[in-house]
């Protein structure tokens, strides 16, 4: 790299979906999210580069705001220790609620220093990161070393990465009020509140919800991962890659944000009184619902390590002067049960000299850990069980349609720096079970003179 | 897993039999035939990672640095 390259990034993102994890499997999933990032690279010298990498990202999410869904009644507004102004608070996995947890934002920095021999033949690098949100902070670092050869037609690379993670968890509101209230449901937030049961019928205090809900104890949540990488030339018109990573996490790999409901447990709701029928079991699924919410049984509780094996591959052919074709293929395998195929084709078409369009299609599909059913199916006998669809078995299609303008020769300038491209692009993502998402990205590469 | 490794073994074999001079890897500069993610793909990948169990085998994020899968 001779000069100084600048690419500012951005992205709005948007998801609907009908089975949100905060809620136990059922709920909206609605959420927005706008992220820019600024991608800085300079040269120091004739063989090394620094990079330097800040993005925020900031979302609204309705499943997350109901970590505590009783904002909207005014119930839970001071609810650490504090009894409810409300005996009936209200709220629904299927309503936002207006608390503070409907909204984040993930800042992430990352500084990269890669020096590459006078040959060019080999090349070592080494990166620290960092990020952080509301309930959650990660250092990471790592380094990698890449050795080209055969003329350059070779190349083989190896990367190890560590981050040491750890969670400032935030719970389901009521409970961490349960808790808060020494399991006493006369005391603290519950004392003023009504728990009706299944059947619709008020419940004593006596003989009402409980939980064996505990605190977290290990916070750590560590990522350990070893990646292999090669590349061959094949033809003059063909090159391909291949990679292979070993990722080891430890510590607390579960949400604590995620409720879990049991079947073999009674439930428990609050909300209002004039919606607690007998048939209440089958109207609080229901999109209707809009005032009745189900206390938790638990928050999701998954294995302390999990191990994931991906391999992929890369393969990129030059059919023409106009058209080009990208493939990638990925395995993946971990000891939680989730095995999936992952298959991504792009076909960039230059339609003027400057201008390229680049329509993709991704087809994605994973079975399900071990630990995951559905609302309400998990045995309370379990170790480990999550409501969280992201574990469950889906298939999954995407489609973008990208246009890119090059200018090698940087003709339009801001002060010192020329536009060398523009990238635009958006995609659109389905899964087979109820879930969508688009996605909108911007990108344009400055270079200084 | 074995087959990943005879994979790579093959192509180490048949890298010693084809190689491709500097001045013939015009098409293969091209910035569509990189082989990796574009810029771009970083906030599909980001999606990707919170919303898919799998993830990493793609020369970028593989898990770590955010409460996702």
């Amino acid at each position: 790299m001779e000069s100084t390259e600048i690419d500012f990034l951005a992205s709005y993102y948007s998801q609907e979906g009908d089975n949100a994890s905060v809620t136990g499997g059922i709920g909206t999933e609605t959420l927005t999210d706008i992220a820019p990032t600024i991608v800085v690279n300079i040269p120091l010298n004739a063989d090394a580069v620094l990079t330097v990498d800040v993005g925020i990202s900031t979302y609204t999410s309705a499943s997350s705001s109901n970590l505590d869904p009783f904002d909207s009644s005014g119930a839970s507004e001071d609810y650490e220790g504090e009894e409810s102004a409300n005996a009936n608070p209200t709220g629904s996995p299927w309503i936002a609620s207006s608390g503070a947890s409907r909204k984040d934002t993930w800042f992430s920095a990352r500084s990269t220093y890669t020096h590459s021999s006078d040959d060019r033949n080999t090349i070592h690098s080494a990166h620290l990161s960092y990020a952080s949100e509301y309930d959650y902070v990660s250092y990471g670092f790592g380094g990698s070393v890449t050795k080209l050869f055969n003329e350059k037609n070779t190349e083989i690379g190896i990367q190890a990465q560590v981050y040491l993670d750890k969670w400032m968890p935030r719970y389901p509101t009521e409970l961490d009020s349960y808790v808060e209230a020494e399991r006493n449901l006369n005391n603290g937030f519950f004392k003023a509140i009504n728990i009706y049961n299944q059947k619709g019928l008020l419940t004593s205090k006596s003989n009402s919800w409980d939980t064996d809900f505990t605190l977290i104890d290990n916070k750590n949540r560590n990522t350990y991962s070893a990646s292999l990488s090669f590349s061959q030339i094949l033809s003059k018109k063909s090159h391909l890659s291949l990679f292979m990573d070993i990722i080891q996490q430890k510590g607390w790999l579960a949400n604590p944000m995620q409720r879990v409901y049991f079947k073999d447990v009674e439930n428990y709701y609050v909300g209002n009184p004039d919606n607690m029928t007998s048939n209440i079991k089958n109207d609080y699924v229901s999109k209707k619902n809009t005032d009745v919410f189900q206390l938790a049984d638990d928050i999701e509780r998954l294995p302390d390590t999990r191990t994931k094996i991906p391999l992929g591959a890369r393969w990129n052919y030059y059919v023409h002067e106009q058209l080009s074709l990208r493939s990638y293929y990925r395995f993946y395998s971990d000891d939680w049960g989730v095995n999936s195929h992952t298959l991504h084709i792009e076909t960039p078409i230059k339609i003027k000299e400057k201008y390229t369009l680049y329509p993709s299609i991704r087809y994605y599909n994973q079975t399900a850990a071990d630990y995951f059913a559905a609302y309400d199916e998990h045995l309370s006998s379990s170790s480990f069980y999550t409501s969280d669809y992201d574990l469950a078995a889906f298939n999954a299609m995407q489609y973008g349609l990208g246009v890119r303008y090059t200018d090698l020769f940087t003709e339009n300038k801001i002060w010192k720096f020329g536009l060398k491209n523009v990238d635009i692009k958006y995609v659109y993502y389905q899964r087979n079970i109820g879930f969508v998402a688009h996605l909108i990205s911007f990108g344009c590469k400055w270079v200084l003179d | 897993m074995k087959s990943f490794f005879l994979l790579i073994a093959l192509l180490l074999l048949a890298s010693s039999c084809t190689v491709i001079k500097e001045y013939e890897k015009v098409y293969l500069n091209d910035p569509d035939m990189e082989l990796s993610a574009r810029a771009i793909e970083r906030y599909e990948t980001n999606f990707q990672v919170y919303r898919e169990s799998a993830s990493g085998a793609n020369g970028g994020k593989n898990g770590g640095g955010c409460g996702c899968n």
